[in-house]
């Protein structure tokens, strides 16, 4: 069976607008880079998007940190990562890349700290 | 108390840092960056989300990951960075006057760089009718509370203004648990990248509504309605059209001002269309030494496009500093057809020149061209223009040699 | 004894905290109601902050004759309360001969009113004045001042406040009994009892007299809109300027009058509504408001524009009759003891302080007012750190660390005078009564800088939950709670 589809790519600013087909296999048009062809065929059989977030600090200088998948994870698991991120906190001080959850929900993929967050000792 | 540089640089966000970067690494010593914030890296800080470096570093980096690389670069070559300093002045013999916690400072310098960033239009510069409940946030209030804050502004949100910012903070809201209704823009196509109505809002199944404004807001203490309506092609409401949509809270992505109050303090002059300062190729404007680089100058999209501008800004510093401008620029660019602006807004036709604009409508299959009279000088071809995507392209100082004027205009092919 | 006074007043606009400052120099417990969450929360928190000269009013009328008397005593009561006041002069434009007459009708009234400094100048002196608006001739009122009247509210009910007044805020009166010679008014849940009343809702003056059992007066709410604009246009007015008022003829005679710290006002309008709380703005008054103002003076642009809002007037007279009302302060002649002050409109603001005296001179022919010996008669506002010089600023930082730190950007306002703000001795605690006190979030930017700041100063610095934070009390919160 053959499946059409047309999608915009997010992989960098460019956002080409590619055009997908699916037969056995997927042909991927209008891509300027590999890096979209890629993203075309996730989106077709495993679609993935990076998790960006904040997670509560404890008695750090700021009261969150921002945080990311260290590799995209699986669209459809996006909204229970979430409301883990939500129910954890982490102790300062946060280091830079520091790995503030490991391969969440088995996906092999850890969410890192994408800023530092030094102790506050004045509390 | 007064205090000697060679170079001063007001804000450590990314073009600041970049510029700081590029000075240090060339060599140029006196140079300070003045940040008001207590911590370096601008509005990178609050942009939690990823698509940053994908030019530069050829990375997808998230907003402080991209800050970092210029904040760790900065620390090694040991730049001098002074936080929770703010410029309140500056006067156009440069001298730069500072608050912070240990006093007010006057700095005596050679050169500039401006790079303090942009503010946000507000509802009031909106003039939206309606009452003036509680829970209309810009998106920049509303993207600094809840990422940086951890504070919460609403449950549910009509977000007016497709910009890039309005479409990051629906995706970063619908994340949050709370319910994005709807994007309200009144243009007939979205005003952020494409990219971002794909990952923001189709992802989420939030509606975009094009071609529509909002004309009242109802609430008496905390917002309860907006009223929106269909808009013609003029931007004009259509009679009628009136549909009310019940939420408390509305944030507003509705455009970016370059925060020029201490440029035009000094006397440097400013362009009434990009409300940035009028600059030469080597990013010089009015006021001898003093540069501009960055959203302070122009409202950029991608921050990779800031930091190469900012380096641009440094090197000229450098060629400044050690007295190489003889010469003003004296061919003036012009904005032709479908060019809603264009910088360097003069040039001097003897060097290579980074032309930035944006085009004033959606293009497609169009040639941008640059024309000296009727003679073309270049072209280049291009699928698919918008006014939301920055366009930079290069010249060489021989395809301008012996030019007498410049235009830059969109021809369709 | 708890809850016992002497005289409750209520309403904390202009007028209430006058008369509370005025009678604060007697031996009296004086206590002032307020419904809202701060004081100056109706009109006298929305207007054009002008210092009415007095010949605009109805010779012979109590307006005409408290304006001119409260507009010359005005600049000494704002040394006395530190409060800004600049007297900039007035100027009343024609732009035709009707307008020419209309002028002369003006100056003679202005006479009979007893309004000093008065007088005719031609094209060539208005351009000298005012070198953007145009005009074939102008009345100058020498007399008019513009001061801000949030300052000049909150200094008045913290003076009053220093002698001994208390303040009660979110209390809105809802029942007024007399018994025995006595007052026994009912508000937010308890009972407080008085030997007079003084009236001073403003709005809602109407609704209090008839809870007393007076239900002789109606009020008829009356919108005025307005813009703000940049700080930028200041350089295009020195001082206030109008049109000559064409009654009959369209349009709105719009108003253009510099705010003490450099913006522009625009308006106001007038139009009757429904419902006494309407404070909206509307697209059609809005638009015909700017163009007439573009009209007066050209270098105006919509992109000057930060920010609108609109005041509503308590009118005695309604759209059908129109036509003139005067102030009404009288002694109640239903409830006896109850001091009446309705249909307080412009000038109420410059006639405050004599109605406040009228009200003293009510008060003491009834029975014998005795002064205090330890009346504190002058107050210090919050310091306009921007108002310093370079080495008064570095001297201050250097004592106080700060004032170091800019909370606001557009305004200059810096984190001790927001720390100030908030440690107000009435205990506002809302984010407009910081705003009006420290001049923050009314740059160009609203707040777009400094509303993070201020928040984080209020959870950070004083403990006051996100959830608790309000604009303007009540329900107004601004944040759900934490994200996290």
């Amino acid at each position: 069976m053959k499946f059409e589809k047309e999608m915009t790519c997010i992989v960098c600013p460019n956002g080409c607008k590619l055009e997908v087909i699916q037969n056995d296999s997927i042909i991927v048009k209008n891509a300027l880079c590999p890096k979209g062809e890629e993203y075309a065929r996730n989106e077709m059989l495993n679609p993935v998007r990076n998790l960006t977030s904040t997670i509560r600090v404890l008695n750090g200088r700021l009261p969150l940190v921002s945080v990311r998948s260290s590799k995209p994870v699986p669209k459809g698991k996006l909204t229970e990562m979430i409301k883990i991120l939500s129910e954890i906190d982490v102790e300062a001080p946060v280091e830079f890349h520091q790995i503030v959850v490991k391969d969440i929900l088995g996906t092999g993929v850890d969410i890192i700290a994408t800023r530092e967050v030094l102790r506050d000792y004045i509390k | 108390m007064i205090i000697d540089r060679n170079v001063v640089i007001i804000g450590a966000g990314p073009a600041g840092l970049a510029a700081a970067v590029e000075l240090s690494k060339s060599g140029v010593d006196g140079v300070v960056v003045l940040e008001r914030e207590p911590y370096e890296g601008g509005i990178l800080n609050q942009c939690i989300h990823d698509g940053f470096g994908v030019i530069k570093f050829n990375e997808v980096l998230t907003g402080p990951e991209y800050a970092r690389r210029y904040i760790d670069e900065a620390n090694k070559l040991g730049i001098e960075i002074k936080k929770n300093s703010t410029v309140i002045s500056m006067s156009k013999d440069k001298e730069i006057t500072v608050l912070s916690p240990e006093g007010l400072l006057v700095y005596k310098t050679k050169a500039v760089i401006l790079a303090m960033g942009c503010r946000e239009r507000t509802r009031g510069a909106l003039s939206i009718p309606g009452a003036r409940p509680v829970g209309v946030f810009t998106a920049g209030v509303a993207q600094n509370l809840v990422n940086i804050k951890n504070i919460m502004i609403g449950k549910q949100v009509v977000i007016l203004g497709s910009g890039d910012i309005g479409l990051i903070m629906a995706r970063r809201l619908t994340l949050e648990g709370v319910k994005v209704i709807a994007v309200v823009e009144k243009m007939p196509y979205s005003n952020g990248l494409a990219r971002n109505v794909t990952q923001c809002l189709e992802d989420y199944g939030i509606p975009l509504m094009l071609s529509h404004t909002v004309v009242n807001i109802e609430g008496k203490e905390r917002l309860k309605s907006v009223t929106i309506a269909k808009v013609d092609d003029n931007g004009e409401p259509i009679p009628r059209t009136n549909k009310k949509i019940e939420c408390d809270t509305l944030i507003l992505s509705v455009g970016l001002i370059p925060e020029n109050e201490l440029s035009s303090g000094a006397g440097v002059e400013l362009d009434e269309l990009t409300q940035g300062a009028i600059v030469d190729e080597n990013l010089q404007t009015s006021i001898e030494g003093v540069f501009a680089c960055g959203n302070v100058l122009h409202v950029h999209d991608l921050v990779d496009h800031v930091s190469s501008e900012a380096e641009k800004a440094a090197r000229s510093v450098i060629t400044y500093l050690n007295n190489s401008y003889k010469d003003h620029d004296n061919i003036l660019v012009k904005a032709g057809d479908g060019i809603r602006y264009v910088i360097p807004h003069t040039i001097s036709g003897k060097k290579d020149v980074t032309f930035s604009m944006r085009v004033d409508r959606q293009w497609s299959n169009i040639k941008l061209c640059f024309k000296n009279g009727s003679n073309l000088i270049k072209s280049f071809n291009y699928k698919r223009l918008s006014p939301s995507e920055m366009v930079v392209v290069n010249l060489k100082g021989t395809d301008l040699k012996d030019i007498d004027g410049l235009e830059v205009s969109i021809d369709e092919v | 004894m708890k809850n016992f006074f002497d005289v409750i007043i209520i309403g904390a606009g202009a007028v209430g905290c006058a008369v509370a400052r005025e009678l604060s120099r007697y031996k009296l417990d004086i206590a002032v109601m307020e419904k809202e969450s701060d004081v100056a929360a109706g009109t006298s928190g929305r207007n054009s902050a002008v210092v009415h000269a007095g010949f605009n009013n109805k010779t012979g009328s109590l307006m005409a004759k408290l304006c001119v008397e409260g507009n010359l005593g005005f600049e000494k009561i704002c040394k006395e309360l530190d409060v800004p006041y600049k007297k900039t002069g007035k100027l009343v434009v024609a732009f035709d001969e009707s307008d020419i007459k209309g002028i002369e009708r003006l100056m003679d009234a202005g006479k009979k009113n007893g309004t000093p400094g008065l007088s005719f100048i031609d094209a060539d002196a208005v351009k000298k004045l005012e070198p953007y608006v145009g005009g074939i001739g102008a009345m100058l009122s020498s007399n008019t001042a513009i001061t801000n009247p949030f300052i000049y509210t909150v200094a008045l009910a913290e003076n009053a406040c220093a002698n001994g007044v208390k303040f009660y805020f979110d209390n809105e009166v809802r029942g007024i009994s007399r018994k025995d010679g006595k007052f026994r008014v009912s508000a937010g849940g308890e009972y407080y009892y008085s030997r007079y009343i003084i009236n001073a809702a403003g709005l809602y003056s109407d609704k209090v007299s008839a809870l007393a059992g007076d239900e002789g007066y109606k009020i008829y709410p009356c919108r005025g809109q307005y813009y703000i604009l940049d700080k930028r246009t200041s350089k295009f007015l020195n001082m206030p300027v109008y049109p000559v008022p064409r009654p009959g003829i369209g349009g709105l005679g719009v108003h253009l009058t510099p705010t003490i710290e450099g913006n522009i006002l625009i308006g106001p309008s007038a139009e009757y509504i429904k419902t006494k709380s309407d404070y909206s703005v509307t697209q059609d008054v809005m638009k015909q408001l700017f163009s007439e103002a573009k009209e007066l003076l050209p270098p105006i642009s919509m992109r000057d524009v930060i920010r609108n809002y609109s005041g509503i007037r308590s009118k005695l007279v309604g759209p059908k009759v129109g036509g003139f009302g005067d102030f009404v302060i009288e002694e109640s002649q239903v409830v006896p003891d109850l001091i009446q002050l309705i249909g307080i409109e412009s000038p109420g603001l410059t006639s405050s302080i004599p109605i406040s005296k009228k009200v003293r001179d009510i008060i003491g022919n009834k029975e014998n007012l005795v002064e205090k010996s330890d009346f504190i008669g002058e107050r210090k506002g919050v310091l306009e750190f921007r108002q310093l010089s370079t080495e008064e600023k570095d001297r201050l930082i250097r004592e106080c660390p700060e004032y170091g730190e800019i909370v606001c950007r557009c305004e200059q306002i810096t984190k001790r005078e927001i720390m100030d703000a908030i440690e107000n001795p009435l205990g506002v605690r809302t984010l407009a009564g910081i705003k009006y006190r420290a001049r923050a979030m009314m740059g160009r930017c609203q707040g777009g800088y400094c509303l993070t700041r201020i928040v984080e100063i209020l959870t950070k610095e004083y403990g006051i939950p996100v959830k608790e934070i309000t604009l303007r009390g009540k329900e107004s919160k601004l944040f759900t709670g934490k994200v996290k």
